[in-house]
């Protein structure tokens, strides 16, 4: 078993690492001042500027296919990468890309959503949840009635990522009631000034989603994304679509917080000793070496599973899980190693304890990613061996 | 113009570095390595002139095996190909050995101009160029931040106190740069994929016509024969301004003799 790199996985996981060392990292202390004063951290035009440089040494879009301009990267690679971004709290994405499901784009739509949003002039959001449907995607109760050749969508959508800056939403409505989810869904691309609407919504993070309201919104027949009534397909798949890395970013988090750790733990002196001489303290890094091991190989084992084109969905909600509880406690530990300084908002981990709280929340909670592990041993769709057998 | 860039593969400046016990020489496996900072600026210079009058880039290492990593890193940002040179003796080389066998090594490829950075990060002797020059018996140009190259002479411009001396030589000439000479690039991703196919020669001692008695910790002519760790950080001065932080800070930086 081969558990090394290629060289050119090396270099190109490298450049992103210098790439965060260099030109993301050195943003921090800027961010951390200007979120205490209640502004965005990063500009959207240091956003851009980022991206741009990137763009010019060819890192962009790092999983939309090489036909689209990207770079086609694996799901390990990916992974890697997500790592390294991780290891800084700004929230830098690599332009170029686009929602998987938006490449079942017809040729008119392509034109008019799929490209502009690799290219970066537009921007989409994925809107299935509301109030009364989160984890149980079915319940939802937007509707699309038919009207000449047009829809007319009725509903409230939340928790909708990017819903603020968006200028247009793929938006999940029932249109044929008596089949519901199965064949009654359909997935439509709206553009804003189509007419809905979008409220902030507040969180403990920094991150803002939107409620995104459709009182009686238009959209013409042509704006069906895919067929109607196989909406609900679409919207697993994008579910789906890359789950491992919500745990890779993460990992990223916790690696760079153990190594703050660590850094503070040998200068730290109490009662004439630095404090990393303290078992208590040993105890914490050790714990969290061991958990940040384990969920490196969960994480980097559902990529590799999704690119060998395995079922990867157990070993996706395992990793998803795990990183969200661990992710936690390992924040929660390194907040204590720091003591008082660790509680302050000069440093960025109270900021990571309240980011990653939410990763036990979205993408599926713990909770449903509990039950999927369950049911699918329990149901014998999977084996407690796991991906070898 | 060909030119060959002088790399060194030096321990992260961001990790704790290390002597290993016993011949005090730089523990190489004890951090992450990379390449020497001011030597991608080194890099980047050699890729601008390739770029403005043709010719290659050869990228020229002297260190153990996992220095290919950082030879493969300058041919992803463009370089065309490598000369490793590695040798189980060379290891505690000094600086004047060090120059002797990358003379040697610079004796096997065509060359117009040889590009080092200043110093390296680890050592910090800044001293490898110029012994290079000498043993080549070429031109030195040292602390570049510009350098321009016009048929058979180069000149730089060297920073100073109150602002630049211009230098000219005849070439093949080594020149060594600073960091105010430009930006180095990131390498491109289809740089990465091509870095793979670019050829890398491995040279050893035997290949340069050196014997190991010549090189390495025997005929080193620097040792260390001490050293001791940094002592922890100590707790710093909490001066709080009552009014009078302007003069609480001038008394205590007074007390150092920093003003």
């Amino acid at each position: 078993m081969d558990f090394s790199l290629t060289e050119e996985e090396r270099q190109t996981r490298d450049w992103v690492r210098t790439f965060v060392q260099r030109e993301i990292q050195p943003l921090e202390q800027q961010a951390l001042r200007r979120e205490r004063a209640g502004e965005p951290g990063v500009t959207t035009e240091e956003f851009a500027a980022l991206r741009s440089k990137a763009r010019h040494s060819g890192f962009w879009g790092i999983q939309t296919p090489e036909e689209y301009g990207g770079m086609g990267l694996s799901a390990v690679m990916t992974a890697l990468i997500e790592v390294e971004l991780g290891r800084s709290f700004v929230p830098f994405r690599f332009g170029g890309s686009a929602d998987n499901i938006l490449f079942h784009a017809n040729e008119d739509q392509q034109k008019q959503y799929l490209v502009p949003t690799i290219e970066g002039e537009r921007i989409s959001c994925f809107a299935i949840t509301e109030p009364g449907a989160g984890s149980d995607a079915t319940a939802i109760k937007t509707t699309a009635r038919k009207d000449g050749s047009d829809w007319i969508i009725k509903g409230e959508k939340t928790f909708i990522t990017g819903g603020n800056e968006a200028d247009f939403s793929m938006v999940f409505a029932i249109t044929d009631p008596d089949k519901g989810v199965q064949g009654g869904v359909t997935c439509f691309l709206v553009d804003r000034d189509m007419g809905w609407k979008s409220e902030y919504i507040d969180t403990m993070g920094e991150w803002g989603p939107a409620a995104l309201i459709f009182d009686d919104v238009r959209v013409p027949d042509r704006n069906v994304l895919g067929e109607v009534g196989e909406g609900f397909t679409l919207a697993m798949q994008w579910i789906g679509r890359g789950r491992y890395l919500l745990p890779a970013r993460a990992l990223g988090a916790c690696e760079r917080l153990v190594e703050m750790a660590i850094e503070h733990a040998r200068n730290r002196v109490t009662f004439g000793e630095p404090i990393a001489e303290r078992q208590a303290i040993q105890w914490m890094i050790a714990d969290s070496a061991v958990e940040i091991e384990a969920l490196r190989w969960l994480a980097l084992s559902a990529a590799w599973q999704v690119d060998r084109g395995l079922d990867s969905r157990q070993a996706q909600s395992m990793a998803k899980l795990f990183g969200g509880v661990k992710a936690n406690e390992i924040v929660d530990r390194m907040m204590q190693i720091h003591g008082g300084m660790g509680y302050t908002r000069e440093l960025p981990i109270e900021r990571w304890y309240r980011e990653l709280r939410l990763l036990r929340i979205y993408e599926g909670t713990d909770e449903i990613q509990r039950r999927t592990i369950a049911r699918n041993l329990l149901k014998g769709h999977v084996s407690v061996r796991g991906a070898l057998g | 113009m060909n030119i060959v860039v002088l790399m060194k593969q030096v321990p992260d400046t961001y990790a704790e570095r290390k002597l290993q016990a016993g011949d005090n020489t730089l523990d190489r496996d004890a951090s992450d390595a990379v390449i020497n900072e001011i030597d991608e600026y080194a890099i980047e210079e050699g890729l601008l002139l390739k770029e403005a009058h043709g010719g290659e880039v050869t990228i020229l290492t002297m260190g153990p095996d996992r220095a290919t990593e950082s030879i493969r890193k300058a041919l992803s940002m463009g370089a065309d190909k490598g000369v490793h040179v590695l040798d189980d003796a060379l290891h505690g080389s000094c600086a004047i050995t060090t120059a002797k066998v990358l003379a040697k090594a610079l004796g096997t490829v065509e060359y117009d101009l040889v590009i080092a950075g200043s110093e390296a990060t680890d050592s910090r002797l800044s001293i490898v160029p110029a012994l290079v020059s000498e043993a080549l018996g070429v031109a030195q140009l040292s602390g570049a931040r510009k350098v321009t190259v016009d048929g058979s002479t180069v000149t730089i411009e060297r920073t100073t106190d109150t602002g630049f001396d211009r230098v000219e030589g005849a070439v093949p000439a080594v020149v060594s740069v600073v960091e105010k000479i430009n930006e180095p690039r990131y390498p491109s991703f289809k740089g990465i994929m091509a870095a793979k196919s670019k050829p890398v020669t491995t040279l050893s001692l035997s290949d340069l016509g050196l014997s190991p008695d010549e090189v390495g910790l025997v005929a080193s002519t620097t040792t260390v024969e001490s050293y001791e760790e940094a002592p922890p950080r100590a707790a710093g001065t909490i001066v709080k301004d009552e009014g009078n932080g302007g003069a609480a800070i001038a008394e205590y930086l007074a007390s150092r003799k920093l003003i």
